[in-house]
């Protein structure tokens, strides 16, 4: 209920009101001659945003993702998180890849807690925490399962509850339900708003389905690629929490045609 | 856990029970076959002693003689010893290796050539250089056990999937952690591998080393009472070491269960099972 109401809250801020935790100028990515991923990116997220990012395979969206995380360097352009320029992985900032990336040998909640050691000792405080995590993602009764008891649905959510317990408030999620069918990526979708939605973090989410993407987001950033280029950033006005008969209505489906033209038109 | 209806559980049972004794029959009757062809005089009795024979062999040299304990005893010491050495020897290597990319460079083509060289073929040289003794044979089980958890070990290591790379990274972890947390665990199943192949050559080696050239050992044992044509003794030798083959075997399959449990849905179960019992007496 509380997430609901927040959410409502949020829609109700205007969004230029609220400071950008994120900002990239002229961002480019080379990794060779040849290989341009990502090309003079330029584009500002305001905290508490949910932006999808949408483009053709090879358009530079993981590049993109991996910048902000500090993993990669840029070849040129800035990029700063809260005003400081990103050299190396953050606190603030966490990641959750297509694949669950899960530990084998480690329990779900031991999975969990990773980031929790990797940071120092690990205390009651923070066990307690892992627990409630796996349960908010829906995993009551697989506290102590391993990932190869699990499905695929199952460790995308040990994976968010992992993403959850580093404390990042700006999510950075590369296709995380990617490789999941239509019913349960749906499910978890709508999961992922409401928890996201909840502790009021910062998304910014890759798909390759443009409704998936403009269902979710405030913000659709439309890529092309080769080379990679930020095409557009297109606003999603509509109110949360928002309800699937959303993607039937014809003003749904007007941003849908729009996201088409500009990927179209590579 | 077995979950099925306890009729289909004493069926299966009855089925195994079959199947062992008519394992047990066929075995009698090779045995019977056997015997059976050395008293006709078909096979030549001094060189494929009857299984009778072989029989009382065991029982003379492991508890009338007792002289073979001696033998295992020394062969035994070898195995392990020079197993542990060329075995960790072989993984602190590859972990040395595979954490510096330099170290890696100048080490492959000694490497090379090392892989190239039949090691046993070092046996002659070692004797020489360490004489005929346990140091000798220790240097030789080492060298032959050396090369599997080397090579696994390192491959293991670098193959550590990018994608969990980066998971780690994108957490802050150092390059410590990476390596405890990550690398080495993933590897596993693959230096199990290797080890489980440095145990099997181990054996080997001991034995040829002792064949080379040594004073005690279940390979001297093994070619004395071949040179004086005490086939029943010598059968009882290769016996022993089947034997001991065998239980080497089974060890290093059970600890392999044990250590690399997330792959094996029995010992996975269990540890799922004491690690939340462990977590909420907590
Ligand atoms: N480590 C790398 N070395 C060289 N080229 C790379 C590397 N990583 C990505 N690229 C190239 O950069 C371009 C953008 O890749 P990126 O992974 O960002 O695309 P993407 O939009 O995430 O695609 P997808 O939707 O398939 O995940 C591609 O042409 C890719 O081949
Ligand atoms: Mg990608």
């Amino acid at each position: 209920m509380a997430a609901v109401l927040k959410s409502e809250a949020r829609a109700a801020v205007d969004a230029a009101a609220r400071p950008n935790v994120l900002e990239g100028e002229r961002v480019t990515k080379r990794f060779s001659e040849t290989v341009v991923a990502l090309e003079d990116a330029t584009f500002s997220v305001p905290e508490g945003s949910f932006v999808s990012l949408v483009g053709p395979s090879g358009c530079g969206k993981s590049t993109l993702l991996r910048m902000v995380a500090g993993l990669i360097p840029m070849t040129s352009g800035t990029l700063a998180v809260r005003g400081e320029e990103v050299k190396a992985p953050r606190t603030d900032v966490g990641m959750m890849f297509q694949k669950a990336t899960l530990l084998d040998w480690r329990t779900a909640v031991e999975n969990v807690l990773l980031p929790t050691e990797l940071a120092g000792r690990t205390t009651d405080a923070d066990r307690k925490r892992a627990i409630e995590l796996l349960h908010l993602v829906g995993l009551e009764d697989f506290e102590f399962a391993f990932p190869r008891q699990l499905s695929g649905g199952m460790q995308q959510r040990v994976s968010l509850a992992r993403l959850l317990q580093t404390g990042a408030d700006i999510l950075l999620l590369d296709e995380p339900f990617g490789a999941l069918d239509e019913f349960t990526r749906e499910r978890m979708n709508i999961e992922l708003l409401r928890i996201v939605d909840g502790i009021g973090a910062t998304v910014l989410f890759v798909t390759h389905n443009i409704a998936e993407a403009i269902f979710l987001a405030d913000q659709v950033m439309v890529m092309t690629p080769r080379p990679g280029r930020l095409a557009k950033v297109v606003d999603v006005p509509f109110a949360r929490p928002r309800e699937i008969d959303l993607i039937t209505t014809a003003e749904f489906n007007e941003i849908v045609a729009e996201v088409r033209g500009i990927l179209g038109g590579h | 856990m077995d979950v099925s209806p306890p009729a289909d559980r004493t069926e299966r049972r009855r089925l195994a029970t079959r199947r062992v004794l008519t394992h047990l029959a066929i075995f009698a009757c090779v045995l019977l076959v056997w015997e059976a062809a050395a008293w006709s005089g078909i096979a030549d009795p001094l060189l494929y002693p009857q299984p009778s024979a072989i029989a009382a062999s065991i029982v003379r040299i492991f508890f009338v003689q007792g002289n073979i304990w001696w033998h295992l005893w020394v062969t035994m010491h070898e195995v392990i010893v020079g197993f542990f050495v060329g075995t960790l020897l072989g993984i602190s290597l590859a972990v040395a290796a595979g954490l510096s990319e330099i170290l890696r460079r100048y080490m492959k083509p000694y490497v090379i050539i090392m892989e190239a060289t039949p090691r046993i073929a070092l046996g002659p040289l070692m004797i020489a250089w360490l004489g005929f003794g346990f140091s000798s044979k220790l240097a030789i089980i080492a060298l032959v056990c050396f090369f599997a958890p080397f090579v696994n070990t390192l491959t293991g290591l670098l193959m550590a999937d990018e994608d969990r790379m980066e998971m780690m990274r994108s957490m802050r972890a150092t390059k410590r952690q990476i390596f405890w947390k990550l690398m080495l665990p993933a590897a596993m199943p693959i230096i199990m591998a290797g080890i489980r192949l440095a145990m099997a050559s181990a054996l080997a080696g001991a034995l040829v080393a002792e064949f080379i050239s040594a004073n005690h050992g279940m390979g001297v044992l093994l070619t004395r009472y071949t040179q004086s044509l005490n086939m029943p003794s010598a059968f009882a030798s290769l016996l022993t070491l089947t034997a001991i083959g065998f239980f080497l075997y089974r060890t290093m399959e059970i600890i392999e269960a044990r250590i690399i449990f997330w792959q094996n849905d029995a010992e996975m179960h269990r540890v799922a099972k004491r690690r939340g019992a462990a977590w909420s007496s907590a």
